[in-house]
């Protein structure tokens, strides 16, 4: 198109400034904060001095710190692939209701996700609640006796995990339904021509054709639940937070009440890397997939 | 002096070159086609004149000033999409009106000048509906109203008629005509659709490969075409190309050895003869049809296929130089298998030497 | 032959065909209960008097009463909060998806210099965690003395990437047509982007504006670090923040949180094709 190129990139400019003044104050300048920081003895609030890679050999050896990998890595365990699972089990069922009552039905299932963690909190703590909770009635029988799901370390992650799945499930089930909507309907029909189970269809049809869906999933929820916090937090508060300790809530504990900026930053860019591997791995996952 | 020009024009993208150096005028209220294969660039021609395409190197003229560089909405020209590009969210009304908007003209001149160009276009019970709730001539008038609305020097169309059906598009073509004939403005149209192009330009400029192949009036082009590109692109069904030798030459008269044995003359153009091979072309409705054997004959054929259209009727009919197609009278009770012998009008017959020119 | 009479076996091994519908809708509606429960249960106890909570289990209450959230309006800073919480989520709102829609424009139909490493930028900020970034939008925050204010909470949420993307997808995926169109009619970059490109589909800014101000609503971790004033904090940090606000009165809890959680369940379930289709588009990102 004919046009002044040096116009074009001053409208270009107006339009992308306030973007990239925001973007580039609160996002790329913070990036590069952080790795430099990592490298400083920092305090939370001013400079530090330069020490090279003493903040990441004290990390290597800091035992909270491999806890909090550990937590970590155990609640993506309990959460990822369960909570994919699940979501794949509850949109085979719902993508086979029609109208109005799929609608209500996948609401329910998915009115969850838009709820804020602080209210999502507060519900799993009432229903747990050690004397009053009602899922007590459903525990104490089982166990023997009410748990203290919150203060019983056994018991913690667990049960954290659950209400994250129950929470966060709605996303992967909308996923799930987008890509079983996406398989034609003559693929089962010829099957069903051809003599195949219900479970055949599923698994020779299904779930090779949902295969990319069931990555993302995986991934997105992967990538989401490494850098859990809020829950853990709130509901490891008074109690000993250090053997529940995740990696985020490591990142604050050392910045903001151990005053350690730089060491925060260590922990921040550990947490970097360990995101940015498991998004590789995905994306070599899913084009290895593709290419078989 | 030209009312559109382009002179010495390249477009290159990257390293490919589309256009090389090609000159063009357009006469002031002309109705100049661009006509040609996909892939000629006529349509990067069209996009130059509009300013919506770089020209790498050359300028071009409007009205006398150079718009070379000059943006697309200032040169004074309005363009009608193939695909009407109409915006889906906006009424008809709002659709014609847009330049003027832009424009910040008041609402009052706004709606007058809407009103006029929907009478002319015959969309005044449409200017409340959004484009989805039209036909597609609807639409394609739409289009047109948004460009006339704009009173530009010239009218530019990007093969406005491809994605009507073949009644429809008849029907436009006639409202076309009469729109150029009320407003007398300069319009260039690009096409692939010989028929459009004959039936509405006064001139075309038959492209090739981003080169001008000729430029004439439809009859011109219809009755001499320069070379065989433009020979076989023009008229419908397309003409017949065989080889044959000469063996012999008079004044403007050429003698030819026909394949299959008969001989044929053949008035050349000029001098430009050589001697040796020549292809021959013969437009289906200047062969004959005379009995098998009949004295004088061209070609013996067997008759393959008739096509019966009632106001004429096509044979094709396969002969010693390969299949001919022959345009004959209506009605005609002929059938599959007889024997014809085929005569060549030879005041309306071609011949091209080995650089595809005419001679 | 064989295929007939194992078709004939298939079926018979189905019954009737309106039995499985039945049962599926049946197994999915028993589900979706019991997934919906704590939902519910959370509701029932926010209608019951505090000492009923603790003593009776039924379903529903038998003395159904506002009292709990008479006393999280009137006695705590609640509706402070919801102020505190509006405010920030629409701005935050209006500017992020404004500002993203400007920035995605012009990457899409515009060439400048440092295109094409902006765009790279944007994509690769996929993979840094926000929260690792926490303490260093603290550390600048505090700088420029923006602690306990809104411009505080709002600008370190206004970074969207995922929002760029899509509309610089959107703004790909039209006909280039309309765009030469428009300019031919005489329309600048602006008018092109105000008058054409964002009109012609509202349903994605309207999609995207209700995903932005849900995740503002619901954010959690940074307007946590960035109040230390009860009366500035927003209403999903206030809810857990400020424990003794309410007591340990558990139909006051759930009344709070029930409160809390009503605008974004409403946006929800009112725009519920939106979000749907902005989770579909930002999902499709990832992919």
């Amino acid at each position: 198109m004919q046009k002044n190129k040096l116009s074009e990139s001053l409208v270009a400019a107006v339009l992308v400034a306030p973007f990239i003044v925001v973007y580039g104050w609160m996002f790329v300048y913070p990036t590069f904060q952080m790795v430099q920081l990592s490298f400083t003895n920092a305090p939370l609030i001013g400079p530090g001095v330069w020490i090279g890679f003493e903040n990441y050999t004290r990390m290597f050896a800091d035992k909270v710190f491999q806890t909090a990998v550990w937590n970590t890595a155990y609640f993506v365990l309990l959460t990822v692939a369960p909570g994919t699972a699940v979501a794949l089990v509850i949109a085979l069922m719902v993508s086979r209701l029609k109208g109005w009552t799929q609608s209500v039905i996948l609401s329910t299932f998915f009115l969850p996700f838009v709820l804020p963690v602080t209210v999502v909190y507060l519900i799993w703590d009432w229903m747990l609640n050690v004397q009053f909770g009602i899922l007590q009635h459903v525990i104490a029988p089982i166990v023997g006796r009410p748990i203290n799901v919150w203060r019983a370390i056994p018991w913690f992650m667990p049960s954290a995990a659950i209400l994250t799945i129950w929470w966060t499930n709605g996303f992967s089930i909308l996923l799930f339904l987008a890509g079983l909507r996406n398989i034609p309907k003559d693929l089962y029909e010829a099957a069903s021509l051809d003599g195949a189970t219900r479970w055949q269809m599923f698994s020779r049809i299904t779930w090779p054709l949902i295969w990319p869906v069931t990555v993302l999933c995986l991934t997105i929820q992967l990538i989401l639940q490494l850098k859990i916090f809020d829950q853990v937090y709130l509901f490891a508060r008074g109690g000993r937070t250090q053997a529940t300790m995740v990696l985020v809530q490591y990142i604050y504990e050392q910045a903001f009440q151990n005053n350690s900026g730089g060491y925060a930053s260590a922990i921040a860019v550990a947490l970097f890397v360990i995101v940015v591997a498991f998004s590789v791995l995905q994306f070599q996952l899913l084009r290895i997939r593709r290419a078989s | 002096m030209p009312y559109v020009e382009l002179k010495n024009v390249t477009k290159r993208y990257g390293n490919v070159e589309v256009i090389n150096g090609l000159s063009l005028g357009v006469e002031e209220g002309s109705f100049t086609a661009l006509l040609g294969p996909s892939g000629c660039g006529k349509s990067t021609l069209l996009r130059m004149v509009a300013g919506l395409e770089e020209i790498t190197s050359g300028q071009c003229f409007i009205a006398g000033s150079e718009v070379t560089k000059t943006p697309p909405a200032q040169r004074g020209v309005a363009m009608v999409f193939q695909n009407y590009a109409l915006y889906p969210h906006l009424t008809v009304r709002q659709n014609i009106a847009f330049s003027l908007s832009l424009a910040r003209v008041p609402r009052a001149v706004q709606d007058e000048r809407v009103g006029r160009v929907a009478s002319l276009l015959q969309l005044e019970e449409l200017l409340e509906r959004r484009p989805a709730q039209l036909s597609g001539g609807q639409r394609q008038r739409v289009a047109i109203g948004r460009a006339l609305v704009r009173d530009p020097n010239v009218f530019l169309f990007d093969e406005p008629l491809s994605n009507l059906d073949a009644a429809l598009r008849s029907q436009m073509r006639v409202e076309l005509a009469k729109l150029h004939q009320e407003v007398k403005t300069t319009m260039i149209y690009v096409t692939h659709d010989q028929v459009e192009a004959m039936t509405l330009a006064d001139r075309i400029v038959v492209l090739d490969k981003g080169n001008i192949s000729q430029v004439g009036s439809p009859l011109e082009l219809y009755n001499m075409p320069a070379n065989r590109f433009v020979a076989s692109f023009i008229g419908s069904p397309a003409m017949n190309f065989f080889p044959a030798t000469v063996s012999g030459k008079s004044g403007r008269d050429v003698a030819l050895t026909l394949p299959g044995g008969h001989s044929a003359t053949i008035i050349s153009r000029g001098d430009r003869l050589a001697d040796g091979g020549v292809e021959v072309g013969v437009r289906p409705e200047h062969f004959k049809l005379g009995d098998a054997g009949g004295a004088g004959a061209a070609f013996d054929g067997t008759i393959g296929i008739v096509e019966q259209l009632g106001n004429s009727t096509l044979l094709y009919v396969d002969t010693a130089a390969g299949q001919m197609i022959v345009e004959a009278e209506g009605n005609l009770q002929v059938a599959s298998g007889e024997k014809v012998g085929l005569t060549i009008d030879h005041t309306r017959s071609h011949m091209f030497g080995q650089d595809a020119q005419a001679i | 032959m064989s295929n007939v009479s194992s078709n004939a076996a298939v079926a018979k091994r189905r019954g009737p065909s309106w039995l499985g519908g039945v049962l599926l809708t049946l197994i999915s509606a028993i589900c979706a209960a019991v997934w919906f429960f704590p939902l519910y249960w959370a509701l029932v106890t926010s209608f019951r008097h505090d000492d009923e909570t603790v003593k009776s289990f039924g379903l529903i209450p038998e003395n159904p009463t506002i009292d709990g959230y008479l006393y999280v309006i009137r006695n705590s800073n609640l509706p402070l909060w919801y102020l505190n919480s509006t405010i920030t989520s629409v701005t935050i709102t209006i500017v992020a998806v404004f500002m993203a829609a400007c920035a995605g424009y012009a990457i899409s139909q515009l060439r400048f210099p440092g295109r094409q490493l902006l765009w790279w930028i944007i994509l690769a900020s996929f993979m840094i965690p926000v929260p690792a970034l926490i303490v260093n939008h603290f550390v600048i925050i505090a700088s420029v003395k923006l602690l306990n204010t809104y411009p505080g909470i709002i600008l370190p949420m206004l970074v969207t990437p995922v929002t760029v993307i899509v509309y610089k997808q959107f703004f790909d995926s039209l006909p280039k047509e309309f765009r030469e169109a428009a300019v031919m009619d005489g329309a600048n970059e602006f008018q092109l982007l105000l008058r054409v490109f964002l009109p012609m589909n509202w349903g994605i800014t309207t999609a995207l504006a209700i995903i932005t101000f849900i995740g503002a609503w619901n954010s959690f971790l940074w307007p946590f670090l960035a109040q230390q004033n009860e009366k500035m904090m927003t209403v999903t940090v206030g809810i857990v923040a400020v424990r003794d606000s309410f007591g340990v009165f558990y139909g006051r809890f759930m009344a709070g949180a029930v409160l809390a959680s009503l605008p974004v369940a409403l946006a929800y379930l009112i725009f519920q094709k939106r979000v749907t289709q902005a989770i579909t588009l930002s999902a499709g990102i990832k992919g």
